[in-house]
């Protein structure tokens, strides 16, 4: 008895290298491999949860994307919501950060207030923007006619949605940009602004020559960081407008997620979800080899 | 004191002649004893009214019923789920407008024919003839009946009696005098507010439950005989104007973001002179705690389309018999499903607040004396009588039809081409309808 033990516990001891990491490994498996892998079958197939199996359809799926007045309407929605977005919090976010980046009184209470934003959960915060933008009963348009000027229609016009997304959006994440900026700011070197400083520089000339280069692969990181979720931007549109009016703010993830979980059409909808990992992907990819080229300089 | 317990024995009396009279034509309700069911059910009002009843059906016929029940969008993917494993269901819920066709073609559907039509199994005091028309039909399909109806709703115009008695204005009969009313009204003040005319849903797919009605008030439908989109029709394209022009110009501002939600409240806060949206809404208007137009609301039916058609739709939650059961749990679920659609029940139901599809329901006396709002009920019949069971397109893929007509009703709300919207939405229906 103890011999066979002993055997057993030798066998094992031997392998600790296929033992140990064998629960975590089966873990990740199912809950990571397996999906992505039946993903990667079913934007292949043509498949309506319910009725029947999923059936091979090789790649008419994605003819069907190219064909799809909906898709490039969702690219060009995040196209616009995306660069406007990230372009804004960035400029905001760094300018920000170097307002904070010198102590001044109370400026640790105005940086923790400033961060709430940051901090609240997002589909809290875009249920109550979404009662404020409300045209007829929304809080914006009853200050905006209070003080004599004329109400906007918000998130209820194909026209101002992107736009009024788009400040909600940087209204939300500005604070995360600042956040990373400023850490970038405080470890910057004292020694090259004495120099400039005693050559004469103002302070445009420092922060264009010095600051701003040094800063970027920071930039760069808060970027890579922020476009991971705003290229994927979901819960806060889908709270305030659900894609509309219409298709107005329908980015091409929101059009995903509706043909496969209000559709129910497994098959288009993971073939969709592969493209938009795409675009995010080369988005990323790009951005890293921006950085590494920044962090040469 | 004396005449009182005389009242009191003779109706004891009758009572018991009733109950004597009943068990003659009776069918035998013990023969099923020892069966076990399942039923699947949407956590809705009429689950929460016939539950605690259960009891006594287990003790008359000895089946014993188990009833699960979720909340609704738990619900549609639990059954899904479960149907299409094959689980062991017996009995559940669905809005057959809605859902008959894709459970049909899934072949979950028992046909319920069979056992209407043996008397041994269903019992005359059942009377198949006491449901409104309207909802026999809509819980058919290919002209088999698959359920029985036991929520029953409509849609109506509700309108501020006070301010048309006020302003002096008949209520619409037609659409050209919906939208003349509207007209008038929008942009009054009173109160201090400014009234808009009209408030319906604007919402793209949300916005299709209510517009269906004027689609078929103008004579337009969903599909023609060949099965085609039939958007790019004159009378398709009539009504997808008339419903955008009348919420553009006579509705709140931001039309096309109104759910229902949006669409009552604005109505409630006294912001506009009608509202056409479901007639269960009727709790909402008025209920004095959230509603400012509580008691001020008269309703009627939808207004007559150009050619004089007035077709509301009708839509109803019914139960049904699972395929995959097996025949002796079929018997028994049959009966409970019987037993929850009697005569008593359904007029609990109604007195529960929870709507009808019997018209001996309705048309009690217990119902008529608590009735607070008879022009209510009595638009509700009408439109139970008239009224079309088909609300949704006759495809498989209803949601996403129903999306695509959405972008034609948002299109119109926000004034563009709607004719070029309507063609490429046909094209499209045709291209993504799974029949």
């Amino acid at each position: 008895m103890t011999t066979a033990l002993s055997a057993v516990a030798r066998y094992v001891d031997r392998r600790q290298r296929f033992f140990f990491p064998a629960p975590a490994v089966a873990v990740l498996f199912l809950i990571i491999v397996l999906p992505i892998a039946f993903n990667l079958y079913l934007m292949f197939t043509k498949w309506t949860v319910g009725l029947g199996e999923p059936r091979f359809i090789g790649w008419d799926n994605f003819v069907e994307i190219f064909g799809d007045e909906r898709v490039w309407n969702g690219v060009k929605v995040m196209i616009y919501f995306s660069g406007a977005s990230l372009a804004l919090e960035l400029f905001f976010g760094l300018m920000i950060a170097l307002y904070f980046n010198r102590t001044f009184r109370g400026s640790e209470a105005v940086q923790a207030i400033y961060i709430i934003p940051f901090a609240a959960t997002p589909v809290a915060v875009a249920l109550i923007w979404r009662i404020m933008l409300n045209p007829e009963i929304g809080v914006i348009n009853y200050l905006l006619t209070s003080i004599g000027l004329p109400p906007g229609l918000w998130v209820a016009s194909p026209d101002t949605v992107i736009a009024t997304l788009v400040m909600v959006d940087v209204w939300k994440w500005t604070p995360m940009i600042t956040l990373i900026v400023l850490a970038g700011l405080k470890s910057l070197p004292h020694d090259p602004y004495e120099a400039a400083r005693i050559d004469g520089c103002n302070a445009l000339q420092i922060f264009w020559y010095i600051t701003l280069p040094l800063i970027r692969p920071v930039l760069i990181a808060a970027l890579m960081l922020r476009s991971l979720d705003n290229l994927k931007e979901f819960d806060m549109i889908y709270t305030i407008t659900q894609g509309g009016p219409g298709i107005a703010s329908e980015t091409l993830y929101l059009y995903s997620y509706n043909v496969s979980f209000g559709f129910f059409k497994a098959g288009y909808g993971s073939a969709l979800m592969v493209i938009v990992f795409l675009v995010v992907l080369v988005f990323n990819v790009l951005m890293n080899r921006l950085r590494r080229d920044a962090s040469l300089v | 004191m004396k005449s009182a317990l005389k009242s009191c024995a003779s109706a004891l009396l009758l009572c018991l002649g009733f109950t004597a009279a009943t068990a003659i034509a009776q069918i035998d309700w013990k023969q099923a004893q020892g069966t076990e069911i399942r039923f699947l059910m949407n956590k809705h009002p009429f689950t929460t009214f016939i539950e605690p009843r259960v009891a006594q059906f287990e003790k008359m016929t000895g089946i014993k019923v188990a009833i699960e029940a979720f909340p609704e969008d738990q619900y549609r993917n639990k059954l899904i789920v479960e149907l299409n494993a094959g689980g062991k269901v017996d009995g559940y819920m669905i809005m057959p407008g809605q859902d008959d066709l894709y459970h049909w073609k899934a072949g979950w559907l028992q046909p319920l024919d069979g056992f209407i039509a043996d008397p041994k199994l269903t019992d005359a005091s059942w009377d198949p003839k006491d449901f409104f028309a309207s909802f026999a039909k809509s819980s058919s399909v290919d002209g088999k009946r698959i359920g029985v109806v036991i929520n029953a709703e409509t849609s109506l115009l509700a309108y501020r009696k006070d301010l048309f008695t006020k302003f002096n204005r008949k209520v619409p009969v037609t659409m050209a005098e919906l939208e003349d009313t509207a007209k008038f009204f929008h942009g009054k003040e009173v109160d201090g507010k400014k009234l808009v005319g009209i408030t319906l849903r604007g919402k793209g797919a949300a916005a299709t439950s209510q517009w269906v009605d004027f689609l078929y008030t103008f004579g337009g439908s969903w599909t023609d005989a060949k099965g085609k989109s039939n958007f790019a029709s004159p009378e398709d394209i009539a009504a997808f104007k008339f419903y955008g022009d009348l919420l553009r110009n006579y509705g709140p501002q931001g039309g096309t973001m109104l759910h229902w939600a949006e669409s009552t409240s604005s109505f409630m806060e006294g912001k506009a002179a009608m509202i056409y949206d479901a007639n269960v809404f009727k709790s909402l208007y008025e209920n004095p705690k959230e509603s400012k137009v509580a008691g001020l609301v008269g309703y009627t039916v939808i207004p007559a389309g150009p050619k004089g058609l007035q077709l509301p739709h009708v839509s109803n939650w019914s139960l049904v018999i699972a395929k995959n059961s097996a025949a002796q749990r079929q018997k028994a679920a049959w009966l409970f499903v019987q037993w929850a659609t009697n005569k008593e029940n359904s007029l609990a139901a109604l007195l529960a607040g929870v709507p009808s599809g019997r018209t001996s329901a309705w048309a009690s006396k217990e119902y008529k004396a608590g009735d607070k709002t008879p022009d209510w009920t009595a638009a509700t019949m009408k439109s139970f009588d008239i009224g079309q069971g088909q609300w949704n397109p006759p495809v498989i893929n209803v949601p996403e039809i129903r999306d695509i007509t959405g972008l034609v009703i948002v299109a119109a709300i926000e004034g563009k081409d709607v004719t070029e919207a309507a063609k490429k939405a046909a094209e499209l229906m045709d291209k993504k309808s799974d029949m």
